[in-house]
């Protein structure tokens, strides 16, 4: 099986989110941290990142941004849902907003 | 220079940003649709500076009369959805990024817009009611449920049980659309008529 260039385009995806993050929080941090799911220190560390750096990161076998919906059976309720109004997006934008929230942060609340 | 006119100095420059400060946010809310209420009430400015700065950030007098003051208006079913997301995502503000209270309000309904707007719906929540919604956190007249099926939160009055909650898309009431269907037919008729 040919992985180079499955591999290339994951590391040019990674080098694309992260400019992408870079100038999201260049122009508006407070809606970039809720677009990109990340607390004040990642924002700095993110911001503070040179371009070698970004190039470092981004040559791993992997993705770095990660899958937005917390579990299958949320989404499936999204996808599949028999009483479905055309409110598809709406929902999904609102399950993907409260997600991690809970399960991250704890009960320091602000 | 006398060492004594630094504080000073510094204080009336503190206070001249505490001031632009509060301009901004004043525009901010009125191009967003803010009534004059939300102003008086969040930001230090006069009430007759307020009304000049509406005219000439919209081009015409605030408009008169009482805010809308209904708790269940936001518990019925199309309402009720728009104001999930948005105080979702202002909640997210608030607590996951420690964001100050107006400055997540005005970037949460900036991003709840922006949702409508790739939506392609309308924005049934204007900034008003979004800025009473918050005022009836505040002041606990609502909480959030969590859905039992999706597991979102969603806008529900103050200790309503929540044990077998389920919100208002995963099981929409039998009437639910009908009114947007039937706007979306007369479109469409008219449009091939």
């Amino acid at each position: 099986m040919q992985t180079q260039p499955l591999l290339s385009e994951i590391q040019e995806l990674n080098l694309a989110y992260l400019l992408l993050a870079q100038r999201m929080l260049h122009d508006d941090r407070v809606s970039a941290m809720f677009r990109l799911k990340v607390d004040d220190e990642m924002a700095d560390l993110l911001l503070g990142m040179g371009a070698t750096q970004l190039a470092r990161l981004s040559s791993t076998n992997q993705l770095l941004c990660h899958f937005g919906h917390e579990s299958a059976e949320q989404l499936r309720q999204v996808t599949h849902n028999p009483r479905d109004q055309g409110l598809g997006r709406l929902h999904a934008s609102l399950l993907m907003a409260s997600a991690p929230a809970a399960s991250t942060t704890g009960p320091q609340g602000g | 220079m006398e060492h004594k006119s630094t504080p000073h100095k510094s204080s009336t420059e503190k206070s001249l940003v505490g001031e632009m400060q509060q301009v901004q946010l004043a525009i901010d809310l009125i191009e967003l649709g803010a009534r004059l209420q939300v102003l008086e009430t969040e930001t230090a400015i006069s009430r007759a500076k307020l009304i000049k700065l509406y005219k000439e950030v919209r081009g015409m007098s605030p408009p008169k009369g009482m805010l809308p003051f209904s708790a269940d208006w936001f518990i019925t079913w199309l309402p009720n959805i728009h104001s999930s997301l948005f105080y979702t995502i202002y909640q997210r503000l608030r607590e996951a990024q420690g964001c100050e209270r107006m400055a997540a309000f005005v970037a949460a309904f900036r991003l709840y817009q922006e949702q409508i707007q790739l939506d392609g719906s309308e924005a049934v929540l204007g900034l008003t009611r979004a800025w009473t919604l918050v005022r009836f956190f505040e002041s606990d007249l609502l909480q959030l449920s969590g859905c039992t099926r999706c597991g979102g939160q969603f806008v529900a009055h103050a200790h309503s049980p929540s044990h077998d909650y389920v919100c208002g898309i995963c099981q929409p009431p039998s009437r639910a659309g009908k009114t947007r269907k039937r706007q979306a037919d007369a479109v469409a008729s008219r449009l091939t008529g």
